[in-house]
């Protein structure tokens, strides 16, 4: 079995889902539950693709990706910090949103071709053994997915806007005592992430499979959900947390394209049964890590 | 049984305001807060409720079908004609209705225990699937009704198997059923492409694979039409029997406790896990048996394909009905004639048969953020829902919450304990 190659689509795989998974630290930091992250995925997918195609940049479709993947992510922070309407029913509909518009809007780019993003080696770094292959030889929006990781972790730790965003998810209270609203935090939070979300639909679509299909994010946002809890809220347990998806799936399609007894169909599988194994087995430890604000959500006690 | 309130956490002032509200919530139904209104009035802001979140979501659906290109005014044409154009079409309506009514109920009896069942999508798969194998297993050795029956039985059995993994993970582990049941939609679709593609292939299907057919005493009877078959007139009992269960029996009433606040049913003695599980089983169950009436009666065998969406639209429906298992019934149909409806946007406009998605999110939408600004007068069936619904953390009371709902339990238990 080729260790190499399956490391190596694992990173170029997990950063489809490292973006989501990020954007939804960012959002359940700050105290709100967005399922909505599906609906922001393939709507980020399908604008970057349809706009590197109409404009034939793919620069400009991932950028029109970041905005999709924002503005479906407004819709659902509108509703749930606005109009008070329950979180994880909201998110749900935003996606299930995401899912038509892209129905309607995509059916005249299936199966037409993008100017893909290419990928960048590193120099130098890119010609070592082994390492090379799997971790220098890749799009550069995988580069800017584990930047943008450490971004995250720094700006939550260590910055004003840092602190305000987990004040919002802990205690709201306090934060409203110092003058800032945390539904302003919240929904900027909220926009933030599901831009990120946008952003991981847009590599998806240009860079990883470079093609569209109806759905193709194949529940990406919900998993990016699931491993949030898996992550501890930590952007940067969020990476371990997309490549043991991404790992997965690399494993099972090297498993199919080296022929094994097994059904393709149950190796399909895999990777979600990895998935569910995982956070069955911490979601027990991890909750108690989860923001103050959060924990009312997931008990079903309050938004 | 009163004391737990002592024990609740110190409440700030304006929570403490709160408390009778959520008391008279979870015990009676809701008081009108607008009582100061004169009774026309009500009639228009409640008639405005109704038809307000509809309209203004046709207007942004329509907007975005003028965007596409498209005249918003055949594509509705195109889709009223489909859906309820004449008895073939009705019938097509009646016939979607089933399935997600069955979607819908597997989300709302959950809900009254306060949890999220979202797999619903697939719950519908595995039924559709154990009644298949019971088929198989059968080969026509019984008469049709015991066939039937058992069939029925076995779909039910499969989807209360799936919504028990989801609710089991949740007692045992923790972890949130709303992710755990999403994702085994996603296995359960590959578990059903895997069967139809590779085991249950039917030999004779070339390029699109599907499992072998069902036949004679396999398939419902059809009652009207070409194609409405008896499991139709489940979509009047299932709801009534189970709206009677919720209502009426004690155990329905543990759950609505278990979903008005879990830590006061623990205190006051109620097994909160096991009451979440039933009820993530019994949803299952339902969900499995809107399977199998797809298989029996209209499917006739498995498709890899069959019944995309509809737990999802199912789960919608629920919330549009506010988890009520009577509304239910109305929620459904409607979302299932705009279901139909896609097919006509098809041949109407050109349009994919998924725009009509949109349709329905957008007026799941609206009704999501329009009725919460009066949520002090809705009716959600427990507080957790509806502190769920609440505007920001900092007015939802949970303390406040754990006090009514204490009471209640107390009085409850109190009133079960003299009657025995």
């Amino acid at each position: 079995m080729n260790v190499e190659s399956i490391l190596a689509g694992a990173v170029a795989g997990g950063t489809s889902i490292l973006y989501p998974t990020l954007g939804e630290v960012i959002a359940e930091r700050s105290g709100v539950v967005n399922l909505g992250t599906e609906g922001s995925m393939l709507c980020g997918a399908l604008a970057a693709y349809a706009v590197g195609i109409e404009t034939g940049n793919p620069w400009l479709g991932v950028l029109a990706g970041l905005v999709a993947g924002a503005l479906m992510a407004m819709v659902h922070a509108y509703v749930v910090l606005a109009r008070g309407a329950n979180q994880l029913a909201t998110g749900l509909v935003v996606s299930f949103l995401g899912l038509g518009l892209t129905s309607l809007f995509g059916q005249d780019y299936v199966g037409r071709g993008v100017e893909a993003l290419t990928d960048w080696d590193v120099p130098l770094l890119s010609e070592l053994p082994f390492l090379g292959r799997v971790l220098f030889q890749h799009d550069p929006l995988t580069y800017l997915s584990i930047v943008a990781a450490f971004a995250a972790w720094w700006a939550l730790r260590r910055t004003r806007a840092g602190v305000r965003l987990r004040a919002a998810g802990e205690r709201p209270e306090v934060l409203s005592t110092f003058g800032t609203s945390p539904v302003r935090v919240r929904f900027l939070a909220v926009t933030c992430g599901g831009a990120l979300a946008g952003l991981g639909g847009a590599q998806l679509a240009t860079a990883f499979t470079r093609n569209w299909s109806e759905g193709m994010t194949a529940g990406r946002g919900y998993i990016a959900v699931g491993l949030t809890i898996f992550a501890a809220w930590d952007p940067l347990r969020a990476i371990a947390g997309a490549y043991l998806f991404s790992g997965a799936e690399a494993l099972q399609l090297q498993l199919q394209a080296e022929g094994t007894s097994l059904s393709p169909f149950l190796l399909q599988a895999f990777p979600y049964v990895v998935v569910i194994l995982v956070l069955a087995l911490l979601s027990s430890r991890r909750l108690g890590a989860a923001p103050e604000a959060l924990s009312r959500v997931f008990e079903g006690r309050a938004a | 049984m009163t004391t737990p309130v002592n024990d609740a956490p110190a409440v700030d002032a304006p929570g403490v305001e709160e408390v009778p509200a959520v008391v008279s919530i979870s015990v009676a139904t809701a008081p009108d807060a607008r009582g100061g209104l004169p009774a026309a009035a009500g009639v228009v802001v409640r008639a405005l409720r109704w038809l307000g979140p509809p309209a203004a979501a046709l207007a942004v659906f329509a907007l975005f079908l003028v965007l596409k290109g498209a005249s918003p005014a055949e594509a509705f044409e195109g889709m009223w004609r489909s859906a309820f154009g004449d008895g073939d079409a009705f019938g097509e309506t009646l016939l979607r209705t089933v399935p997600l009514l069955m979607a819908a109920l597997a989300v709302a009896v959950p809900a009254r225990a306060g949890l999220f069942n979202i797999g619903g999508e697939g719950q519908l798969l595995l039924g559709a699937i154990g009644a298949q194998a019971m088929a198989m297993v059968l080969d026509g050795s019984l008469p049709s009704a015991p066939t039937l029956v058992l069939m029925a039985l076995a779909g039910m059995a499969a989807g209360l198997v799936w919504a028990a993994i989801a609710g089991g993970l949740r007692v045992v582990t923790g972890m949130n059923e709303a992710i755990s049941s999403l994702l085994l939609n996603y296995l359960a679709a590959i578990l059903l492409a895997w069967l139809v593609f590779e085991p249950w292939k039917d030999p004779n299907s070339l390029g699109q694979a599907y499992s072998e057919e069902l036949v004679g005493g396999e398939r419902l009877p059809v009652i009207w039409g070409d194609r409405v078959h008896l499991g139709v007139l489940l979509v009047a009992v299932v709801p009534v029997v189970l709206w009677l269960v919720l209502r009426y029996t004690p155990w329905g009433f543990k759950l609505r406790v278990v979903g008005g606040n879990p830590e006061a049913a623990r205190r006051a003695g109620l097994r909160v896990g096991g009451l979440g599980l039933a009820a993530m089983a019994l949803g299952g169950a339902i969900a499995g048996l809107g399977g199998m009436l797809e298989v029996a009666g209209v499917e006739g065998r498995l498709r890899p394909d069959m019944l995309v969406g509809f737990g999802y639209i199912g789960f919608l429906a629920s919330w549009l009905g506010r988890h009520h298992p009577l509304k239910a019934i109305g929620a459904s149909a409607a979302l299932a004639a705009v279901a139909v409806g896609g097919n006509g946007l098809k041949v109407a406009s050109g349009l994919s048969g998924g725009a009509v998605n949109v349709l329905m999110a957008l007026v799941l939408l609206a009704v999501l953020g329009w009725s919460q600004k009066e949520s002090k007068e809705t009716r959600a069936p427990s507080v957790a829902l509806r502190v769920g619904l609440r505007r920001s953390a900092a007015r939802a009371r949970p303390e406040a919450a754990v006090a009514g709902v204490a009471v209640a339990t107390g009085e409850a238990l109190d009133a079960e304990g003299a009657r025995a």
